[in-house]
């Protein structure tokens, strides 16, 4: 449990990553749960780390964030279940340089994780297997829905042609409507 | 005419026409009857909640989340609700604590009981199919009783829940469990105990607990490799009430195999087990809750408004783990941005890896043994 074990076993892990690649930040979290903050270059390095440190590694999620005015985070979450360890990643990119390593041959769980986010957010996962869409329809390639600046709503449906919306047609007066 | 047909390959799309297939489709590339390439489309079922959300305030949220999965809706909404709490700070009463965790086992139940017929029936055993939805009803029943609604409840909200516990309730809920414990033994002999199910599910879809967790496989797909991953038991939610019923999490150590595999046999054999544990778990939350405020009314105001933060909600879904990543800013009436992860992505995303190599009429049973559900994948 948390609670015994306190935060050893995250911070252990938060310091080795950081003997061995001084430049990455760390910060506990609540709980037995530690989030490291990762130049992008080291990502791959990081997450390796951690499938070596734990037998049990398991990729929660990752996905990413637009924080405007084209920054963006991208977030890892890991978790090993014996050692009871949550384990956030966060890289930062900064737009037009939205490119990032790709771990899905570390994790393989996290291939469509990559893909999602690639179409969602127009990042680019050098190295990944197989970049299509994945939910998103084919007119919305390159739209980038999950970004702020994408446009929702009636303005979204005019500009993609998906189902433009119609105007009501006016009622039409009934002959001899009048004299009832 | 060519002598030999194992040369060519076909290619076949399973769905999104197909009766099993039900908002999914998979491209198998054939050799013979063997699937030597799987590729599992995604998409068919997309109404992009992540978005939704960003337009919903902190109360609506949870409308959305629950309905993602109908079948788990007390558990589907749950990941939203308690990062919304862990941000505000909202308290949740002792009484709300123990009725959300009564709720959201009673849902795990009718989502397994669900999910056994549906798999069944894929395998062409319509009795499987018929009887446990027929003890499935008097749960919607309870569920009717209590708000009005047999699926989407909406049940949980910031700082409690929304419907009280009713005498004429307790009494269906009451009915419907002992119906179902009286049953569970007809139900396990029908189909564990049946040659036909054993031809079709023993050492099919295949996998090790390593291969399991590489591709993010969670819940009873992982608990039936015999590795004790519950999320209930190893990061208990504090406004839950698991730590107040004694009870361990159910593993399946498969005879065939031993420890650190599972096949689709196995993992039916584990959903038995997770329901037997969800009663024992109901039985003996309900007589330990307590009078008082079922939800804290303070609550409402401080959802309103929420101060800038970051919270992660993560409960133990029927399916596996399903998680809610929250980011607000100050003063915020909507989420900037929420991340749904789905235990069913995971899933649909490894029998990519799974199936190539097995027969084309194994590829529903493997599909049907991981418990998917396209509204978590496609969200």
């Amino acid at each position: 449990m948390s609670e015994e074990g306190g935060n050893v076993a995250a911070s252990t892990f938060a310091r080795q990553v950081i003997n061995k690649l001084p430049d990455i930040e760390s910060k506990m979290l609540e709980g037995n749960a530690v989030e490291l903050i990762i130049p992008r270059e080291r990502i791959r390095e990081v997450v390796t780390m951690f499938d070596a440190s734990f037998e049990d590694a398991f990729p929660e999620s990752m996905f990413g964030v637009d924080l405007g005015e084209g920054n963006f985070q991208l977030i890892y979450i890991f978790w090993s279940r014996t050692s009871q360890v949550l384990c956030q990643l966060r890289v930062s990119l900064v737009e037009p340089d939205l490119v990032v390593d790709t771990v899905s041959d570390i994790f393989s769980g996290l291939e469509w994780h990559e893909r999602e986010t690639n179409e969602m957010f127009g990042i680019d996962f050098t190295g990944h297997p197989d970049m299509r869409l994945l939910l998103l329809p084919d007119e919305l390639k390159g739209r980038y829905p999950l970004r702020k600046s994408f446009e929702t709503d009636r303005s979204r449906l005019a500009e993609d042609g998906i189902s433009k919306p119609k105007p009501r047609p006016k009622p039409q007066p009934t002959e001899g409507g009048g004299e009832q | 005419m060519k002598p030999d047909i194992t040369d060519e390959t076909s290619v076949i799309w399973f769905g999104p026409q197909h009766v099993s297939a039900h908002g999914w489709a998979a491209k198998l590339t054939l050799v013979g009857d063997y699937v030597v390439e799987c590729d599992p489309n995604a998409g068919y079922f997309h109404r992009s909640a992540e978005k939704c959300l960003e337009f919903k305030n902190f109360r609506q949220g949870a409308l959305i989340m629950e309905r993602l999965c109908m079948l788990e809706a007390f558990l589907a909404e749950y990941p939203y609700v308690t990062a919304v709490e862990k941000i505000a700070g909202i308290e949740v009463p002792e009484r709300a604590r123990l009725m959300r965790t009564i709720m959201m086992e009673v849902s795990r139940i009718h989502s397994l009981q669900f999910w056994w017929g549906q798999f069944a029936a894929e395998l062409g055993l319509f009795t499987m199919l018929l009887w446990p939805w027929i003890d499935r009803e008097f749960f919607l029943n309870a569920f009717e009783e209590l708000s009005g609604s047999r699926h989407a409840v909406s049940y949980n909200t910031p700082g409690g829940v929304k419907y009280d516990f009713t005498d004429k309730f307790l009494h269906r809920l009451d009915l419907a469990i002992e119906r179902l414990e009286d049953h569970m033994p007809k139900f396990k002999d029908m189909i564990l105990r049946s040659p036909t199910f054993k031809m079709r599910t023993e050492d099919i879809g295949t996998y090790t607990t390593e291969q399991g967790l590489k591709w993010g496989l969670s819940g009873p797909n992982i608990k039936g490799c015999g590795v004790p991953m519950d999320l209930r038991k190893d990061a208990p939610d504090p406004n839950l009430a698991y730590d107040l019923a004694d009870w361990e999490v159910p593993v399946t150590e498969s005879p065939r195999h031993g420890t650190g595999t599972s096949d689709a046999y196995d993992r039916m054999v584990q959903r038995f087990k997770e329901v037997e544990t969800s009663v024992d778990i109901i039985r003996q939350l309900l007589p330990q809750v307590p009078e008082g405020p079922m939800i804290d009314p303070k609550a409402r105001g401080k959802a309103n408004r929420l101060p800038e933060g970051e919270a992660y909600g993560r409960i133990e879904g029927t399916r596996g783990v399903s998680t809610l990543w929250l980011k607000t800013f100050e003063k915020a009436q909507t989420p900037w941005r929420a991340k749904i992860r789905g235990p069913c992505f995971s899933s649909y995303y490894s029998l990519k890896h799974l199936v190539p190599g097995s027969r084309f009429a194994d590829f529903i049973v493997i599909f049907g043994s991981l418990d998917p559900y396209p509204g978590w994948w496609d969200r």
